[in-house]
């Protein structure tokens, strides 16, 4: 598809206008959410955690929720609207930049009825240097540097051209080589192959407006095949359209004349959510269809090679499930009065949730690996308290950021006490004292986070040597405070090589969350086990409830 | 004018310097599935935390009867003491000083009873400091108490939750009662209010803790290592104590097996120390 070139003229035309900028914004978050699953499957880590993809997207999305009605002309004021969305939705590392982003950008246009080139350039710039100076200690080969070179790649333009289509025509493929140097400048990418995640996102919001202008399509799937490993289904769960009931999942070995183009065409007609992957010559097909259509995908590939495997779910009977059973766990939390400190947790499993409701936190946001918590969701949690004074527990790093730009956007006392796990944010629990206090009960708190190790058991997600580990899909992997630390065949010994490695020998007490992939009596049986090798310490088992990760382990 | 000093059992006085200072010691009364013993001379305390985590029903703790106290003070007003100091346990935790009060009601003007709003050494140190004090007359033994109280810390490092949780004294602020965790508080005593401080999960992070607590104080006047039937743990902190502030602490330090009325309600294993600063 080539450019349309009658289209481009008159756009250019135009001034760039607030409802112009809405149109760019809608085609990057459309560009970004056709592209989402190829930018998650860019994980450094084979584990399943906070999807950078997903993240980005629903950042953007919250952008585009409070412009999508709005008829305001002048751009300044739009783009301002769009920073407002992007911070409020902010999740995850990428999206809390995304949106520092989007800051920055309004910040320099605030007074631009039209975007003109340099008051677009002038928006890269400030947008560069509003995300760095939100990061702490700035790494290069990120999305900061997308964002660098994409700025830098505008002032060049800018001393050539006169109009901001050609300055982001010009941008774009800076943003492309950009990411595709991102490797070069972080090697933890280089190790695992992969270009980052965050910058590639960031990309994609860029192409998507410029494919707008070039009048490119941007709703169409990717024809493209992911490798079977990436595939990420559960994602796609999260937001089932209306209408969409089944999902249907499909294992082939196509035929000779198997088209990925006809392919993709016919499974739109018929649903929505479609992936495709491929491993050693297999082909898996994923897609959400209505009731009456669930038979035809099937049909379909009986037609054109040989099915291994059919998989049909019905995904609203799913969702209830899913709903009842966050529902079903009903927490006492504890009670604040208006001159206490409250904590506000965020949690990846009902049965941590029970813990830290055990232990006197008073609200609890749901998320963790795979499910980041949005800026907005963490402020709401603690605007509802009757109290101004406030500490949160991110427990996972990557959520880390989402909580500090909470706290920044409300009016409230608020500290962040970086936990990075949950068996971090209990032991700093344990160190809170609702009537002290707050900057010395959040210090008292950061000083017990050091106390613990944390070991996570997990299956990776796909195969990928890290830090002279070498890891198979599917095989189990164990992770250190956040280092990959040994890649065994069972969860027994993914468990015993993460002690052997924190030397619980040497300590008290070791602490086994299971997950809710694991049924209680496989996991008194690797904890009895436990309590063999390791006499000499207190062994405690919990039901920590979280998805994916089969164990999280404390050590102290 | 001579004075007396009557104290009860839960001061953990050792009996060499309950001697010296001539005091006067009525024994807390200890309930164990059904029976009662005198803290202290009917069972001993190392036996009474042998037995503790065995036991069926959850010990439970009186003070002695009017009775007990009238004779003593009898006893120390016909040896030829012209007043009676009665100082006792923490009023708000425990009955002693009111049934003290209601004794003492039968010697008008001769008997005076001073809640000393501590338990263990942080009453036994008070009772100290009067003795020390006690031939300049009954207001400097009196100041002499006020000025120990205010200068007294007292930190206790629990094993468990377990019998505070059944022996019903809850601390108002405690909210980790309903812990699901496995934890192991860290409370204060102070102004005969027990307060929780924080938790910890290990006993090395409880030792870290209360060392901390402890340099806090500054230099010490008087110190005493508290332990519930755990002596290789105090000995253990001792020498940890020892290693990284022996500058600070004063030379005579009391390691003290605690009395029962305290040991009933916090369990075996635990560990604290009462603390008197310069």
């Amino acid at each position: 598809m080539g450019i349309d070139t009658v289209r481009v003229e008159k756009l250019r035309g135009k001034p760039l206008d607030g409802q112009a900028v809405k149109r760019l914004v809608e085609a990057g978050l459309l560009w970004l959410k056709t592209n989402q699953q190829t930018v998650n499957s860019l994980n450094v880590f084979p584990v399943p955690d906070g999807d950078t993809g997903t993240n980005m997207m629903l950042t953007m999305t919250s952008a585009w929720n409070e412009i999508k009605d709005s008829g305001e002309k002048h751009a300044g004021r739009m783009v301002a609207v769009v920073a407002k969305g992007a911070l409020m939705g902010a999740r995850g590392n990428s999206g809390v930049i995304l949106s520092q982003l989007w800051r920055g950008f309004a910040r320099a246009t605030q007074d631009s009825a039209i975007i003109d080139a340099e008051a677009f350039v002038r928006g890269l710039v400030e947008a560069r240097d509003t995300a760095y100076k939100g990061v702490v200690r700035p790494v290069e080969g990120t999305i900061l540097t997308v964002a660098k070179d994409t700025a830098s790649a505008g002032e060049a333009a800018l001393a050539e051209m006169r109009d901001p289509i050609d300055i982001l025509a010009r941008c774009v493929p800076a943003a492309d080589e950009s990411v595709n140097r991102t490797p070069e400048l972080l090697p933890i990418l280089k190790q695992a192959g992969v270009v980052d995640s965050g910058a590639k996102g960031l990309f994609f919001i860029l192409e998507g407006m410029l494919r707008y202008v070039y009048g490119k399509p941007l709703d169409t799937p990717l024809t493209t095949v992911q490798p079977l490993s990436s595939l990420n289904f559960e994602n796609a769960m999260q937001e089932v359209e209306e209408g969409q009931d089944y999902e249907v999942v499909v294992d082939f070995f196509p035929g000779q004349q198997f088209e990925l183009h006809k392919f993709y065409g016919r499974l739109e007609e018929m649903g929505t959510s479609i992936q495709v992957g491929e491993g050693d010559g297999m082909y898996r097909m994923h897609i959400h269809v209505p009731l009456d259509k669930r038979y035809e995908p099937i049909d379909y590939i009986m037609g054109i090679g040989t099915i291994t495997k059919v998989a049909m779910e019905n995904l609203t009977a799913q969702m209830d499930d899913m709903d009842a059973r966050t529902k079903d766990s009903k927490l006492e939390l504890a009670k604040v009065e208006s001159d206490q400190i409250a904590v506000v947790v965020v949690s990846p499993g009902p049965g941590l949730s029970r813990i830290f409701a055990s232990l006197g936190v008073a609200a609890i946001v749901s998320g963790g690996q795979t499910m980041n918590p949005s800026t907005q969701e963490i402020l709401t949690a603690f605007e509802n308290l009757p109290t101004d004074k406030i500490i949160v527990l991110p427990n996972n790093k990557n959520i880390i950021l989402a909580a500090n730009q909470a706290k920044e956007v409300t009016v409230k006392k608020v500290e962040v006490v970086p936990s990075k796990t949950a068996p971090q944010g209990l032991a700093a629990m344990l160190a809170h004292n609702p009537d002290g206090e707050l900057a010395s009960v959040a210090e008292k708190m950061t000083k017990a986070l050091s106390e613990v190790a944390t070991g996570e058991v997990t299956r990776a997600t796909r195969t990928v040597e890290i830090d002279g580990v070498n890891v198979k899909e599917g095989e189990v992997i164990s992770l250190a405070d956040g280092k990959l630390v040994a890649s065994s065949k069972s969860i027994e010994e993914g468990v015993m090589a993460f002690l052997a490695k924190a030397q619980a020998a040497e300590h008290e007490l070791i602490t086994l969350y299971y997950g809710e992939d694991l049924d209680q009596s496989e996991a008194n049986r690797i904890v009895d086990a436990v309590r063999q090798a390791y006499p000499g310490q207190e062994i405690e088992l919990q039901d920590g409830g979280q998805p994916h990760y089969q164990f999280i382990i404390s050590v102290e | 004018m001579t004075l007396g000093i009557l104290t009860d059992s839960t001061c953990d006085l050792p009996q060499s310097l309950v001697s010296q200072h001539q005091l006067e010691v009525v024994p807390s009364i200890l309930i164990l599935e059904g029976k009662e013993y005198a803290d202290g001379i009917d069972l001993s305390r190392d036996e009474f935390y042998k037995r503790l985590p065995a036991l069926r029903s959850h010990p439970t703790t009186a003070a002695p009867s009017i009775g007990a106290f009238t004779a003593r003070y009898q006893k120390l007003l016909d040896a030829g003491c012209d007043h009676v100091l009665s100082i006792h346990a923490a009023g708000p935790l425990t009955s002693m000083v009111h049934i003290a009060r209601q004794a003492a009601q039968e010697f008008p003007e001769r008997v005076t009873v001073v809640d000393s709003l501590s338990l263990s050494l942080g009453l036994g140190f008070q009772v100290l400091a009067a003795a020390e004090s006690a031939e300049a007359g009954i207001e400097a033994a009196l100041a002499a108490i006020q000025s120990t109280r205010r200068r007294t810390r007292l930190f206790a490092a629990l094993d468990t939750l377990e019998y505070l949780r059944r022996s019903g004294r809850v601390p108002g602020t405690i909210v980790l009662l309903g812990s699901l965790l496995s934890v192991k508080p860290i409370v204060e005593l102070a102004d005969g209010e027990v307060k929780a401080i924080r938790a910890v999960r290990t006993t090395k992070q409880a030792n870290a803790r209360m060392l901390s607590f402890l340099r806090q104080g500054g230099d010490l006047e008087r110190l005493a290592i508290l332990h519930t039937g755990a002596e290789a743990r105090a000995r253990g902190f001792l020498d940890q104590l020892m290693n990284e502030m022996s500058q600070a602490v004063p030379r005579d330090i009391l390691m003290v097996n605690v009395t029962t009325t305290i040991g009933a309600h916090v369990g075996p294993n635990g560990l604290g120390f009462a603390a008197v600063t310069r």
